[in-house]
């Protein structure tokens, strides 16, 4: 055998390598699903484009959950298969891809990486922190609610991943051995069930969160920033102390003495010294921009307002494209276009509103248990496969329950959908906020499924409440 | 016997009873104690794989590097330190180094560069140690449990070549002055004999196979070993008899198991024991 023809054979033993059964197995399984409903029969009031679209949902959770191929491929190919098939026009595909929440998620991507460029949201965070650190139970509780309260200004593992190292080194000034600790065990798990609980609050923290909106105005339904934060806050709000309290009946905090614990914090503050003056620019524009958000995203729109805080960061010279390239992970942005495609073509074809009709048939028109059903489903999976992903799949059907049974709008749907879907507590590839975390070795999958599984039936049961009682009985949405 | 020991520590897995049962290792064979921290590099993996799509290559590398180095340090100051402390009281020394990878393979890196007699390590129940150390290391491993009774259960079958399990537990049984017992396992779903080059022979009866595990007895009997036959499942018989005897080291030899093509199960023999087994087990290769 020639070098050459050597070579080539053994590039094509590399490419089959990096296959395992597991990802051809997914992968034969999903083109087979759609190949399958291609050639099945169209069901009674469903049309050709529906049934496909049906398809390609059931496609995209299949490589959703088993990922033999990158989430932000799957999200291409959910939108190149659609005018394959001749479900949607190119046109229509691509041009729901350009919405403003796009530009709203690349805009809030930015300043973050202004505030992680100059070291605000250390600075945020360790202040928060010093609060806190009178004893490792208020400690804890320190981290979860730092955790939390950045993740209504920064993407929730964004934050996830700068409170590890500030973690990790003061479980390491307090002499910490990783898995036989329980305070090792709760400090990591209140920076990922923090992070988790916090982006729920605003439009920011999660992709999900602008996704919904964009699907809901797709149907005519807007909701500004501040309506987001005033429906999902109680949520935050009561989950966040629910799961601390859960931490600490699993994992009961053994005597630490915090004294160490302290002093790594205020040293890392004087390590972080003063804001300097582009720092304070930062901050400015950013205040900026949230006020707008709050007060004037009905008139301005999201986007414009998110580019426009943008835009200063670059006037001011506060960042440079080199940090946006740094920081800007395309990968969500793609991922995120799939999923509004996906929701936008359950809609446009009926098949949101087929599969709501069937499950209102088979389930009945019982409200509650609707709202109990749509909560579970959606916690479940949201564990086990991207959460965007999660809440792409279910928004549509959601909607389309929401539409058909009375006692629940479509807001009330989707926004059940959108906040289950930001809890995934019990496995390490549910949220990159899990992932992080558990790299730190201080925990190990079988604590975070232990936890996870309590604190989910625990918030499953809080948004249902909060559902009931404040967005039905107060809000009245 | 036991002159270079590895006590390699994975960043899954940290326990005392290692170093504990290490103790009685340095005093009674005057060996050396050599402790390596992994960093287990699936764990890191595991993480990225999530990351993938959320966060851009160079956030992910910078967060690796941080969780690397604050594990390093991790190693440094907590866990050296406090293995240290544990063995000085004991007048112990110890040498240390960190590795980053997967826990086989770092064991079998540090194995081509030193000479070591026996692997010395803790096992934590799900921690999901990849047992291909098994196969790999011809050295003995010690996989240690917190247990504190006394006496030793050597484990001898059809399906091993019996030579070096015996003559450890002798050797173990006299140091440590702990009663021996000589288990000999006839495996009627395996029915054929190893020879002592590890080699399986044909199938034979299951008679034939009982009356050579009987002789086999009678020769260790007449060296004065307790010594008893069974008719079984390794895996279960050893767990067994290791209850019944309360045993708190168990010696297992190099079985020749023979997997079937319809034989899902994926954990070694070895592993099997080790991962129900309340008590410490030997791995003689």
């Amino acid at each position: 055998m020639d070098e050459q023809t050597s070579r080539k054979t053994s590039g094509v033993a590399t490419v089959i390598s990096q296959f395992t059964p597991r990802s051809v197995a997914s992968l034969a399984l999903a083109f087979l699903v759609v190949l399958i409903f291609y050639f099945l029969p169209t069901p009674e009031g469903l049309t050709f484009a529906g049934k496909m679209m049906i398809s390609i949902l059931l496609m995209g959770a299949i490589l959703w959950i088993a990922e033999p191929i990158p989430l932000a491929i799957t999200g291409l190919l959910i939108m190149i298969i659609q005018p394959l098939f001749g479900i949607r026009e190119i046109n229509d595909v691509f041009a729901s891809f350009g919405n403003q929440a796009v530009f709203f998620l690349i805009g809030a991507f930015i300043l973050a990486t202004a505030l992680e460029k100059h070291g605000i949201h250390r600075r945020i965070a360790l202040r928060f922190l010093s609060f806190f650190g009178n004893n490792p139970k208020s400690f804890t509780f320190g981290i979860m609610a730092s955790c939390a309260f950045l993740s209504f200004l920064m993407p929730e593992h964004g934050v996830a991943a700068f409170f590890l190292p500030i973690a990790t080194s003061i479980l390491i000034a307090t002499k910490i051995i990783p898995r036989q600790s329980n305070f090792g065990k709760v400090s990591m798990l209140s920076i990922a069930y923090g992070c988790s609980i916090g982006s729920l609050g605003t439009l920011i923290g999660g992709a999900r969160n602008p996704l919904t909106i964009e699907i809901l105005a797709e149907q005519g339904i807007t909701v500004t920033f501040f309506d987001w934060m005033v429906i999902a806050m109680p949520v935050v709000f009561l989950c966040l102390p629910v799961v601390w309290f859960i931490l600490q009946f699993v994992f009961p905090i053994e005597p630490v003495d915090i004294t160490w614990a302290k002093h790594a914090i205020d040293e890392q503050v004087q390590e972080t010294g003063k804001l300097r003056q582009q720092g304070i620019l930062v901050v400015a524009i950013f205040l900026m921009t949230v006020s707008l958000w709050v007060f004037f995203s009905h008139v301005i729109g999201l986007a414009v307002i998110a580019l426009l805080g943008c835009i200063l960061l670059f006037v001011t010279r506060t960042i440079s494209w080199k940090d946006v390239e740094q920081h800007l992970p395309w990968g969500i942005i793609l991922l995120y276009g799939g999923a509004i495609t996906l929701g936008v073509g359950m809609s446009q074809t009926g098949a949101g509103a087929w599969i709501a009709q069937l499950v209102v048939n088979t389930v009945g028109d019982h409200a509650l248990l609707v709202i109990f059903v749509l909560i579970l489903v959606t916690v479940l999976l949201t564990n086990t496969m991207s959460n965007i992903g999660a809440v792409a799949i279910l928004l549509p059907i959601a909607f389309g329950i929401a539409t058909e049974l009375p006692g629940i709008s479509p807001l009330f749907g989707s926004m059940i959908v959108a906040l289950s879907g930001g809890l995934a507590f019990m496995l390490v590839i549910a949220t990159p906020g899990n992932a992080i975390t558990y790299s730190s070795g201080y925990f190990s999958t079988r604590d975070l499924l232990k936890a996870g599984s309590l604190a989910n039936a625990v918030c499953i049961a809080i948004i249902f409440v909060v559902a009931w009682l404040y967005w039905g009985g107060v809000l009245h949405i | 016997m036991f002159d270079n020991v590895l006590i390699p520590i994975s960043s899954e897995f940290y326990s005392r009873d290692v170093l504990k049962q290490s103790i009685s290792l340095v005093h009674t064979l005057k060996s050396k104690i050599h402790v390596m921290y992994i960093i287990e590099k699936k764990t890191l993996m595991k993480s990225e794989e999530r990351m993938d799509s959320y966060r851009t290559s160079y956030e992910t590398n910078v967060l690796q590097q941080a969780v690397v180095d604050d594990q390093k340090q991790m190693a440094d100051t907590v866990v050296f330190e406090d293995a240290k402390q544990f063995l000085s009281k004991h007048n112990i020394l110890v040498e240390e180094n960190i590795v980053e990878g997967e826990f086989s393979d770092a064991i079998a890196d540090e194995l081509q560069k030193h000479d070591y007699d026996l692997i010395l390590m803790g096992f934590g129940k799900r921690c999901s140690l990849r047992y291909r150390l098994f196969y790999q290391c011809n050295i003995p491993i010690w996989v240690v449990s917190g247990s504190e009774k006394r006496s030793i259960l050597a484990v001898c079958s059809n399906l091993a070549p019996n030579q070096k399990v015996p003559e450890i537990s002798k050797q173990l049984s006299q140091m440590f002055n702990w009663p021996l017992h000589l288990l000999y396992v006839v495996d009627p779903k395996d029915p054929v004999h190893v020879d002592r080059y590890g080699k399986r022979s044909a199938k034979q009866s299951l008679d034939g196979l009982i009356a050579e595990g009987s002789s086999f007895i009678k020769e260790q009997q007449k060296q004065g070993i307790q010594a008893s036959i069974v008719v079984g499942s390794l895996e279960k018989e050893t767990l067994k008899a290791a209850e019944s005897h309360a045993a708190n080291l168990i010696i297992v030899g190099r079985e020749q198991k023979h997997h079937s093509l319809f034989d899902f199960s994926s954990k070694s023999t070895k592993r099997k024991i080790a991962e129900n087994c309340k008590y410490s087990v030997l791995f003689v290769n």
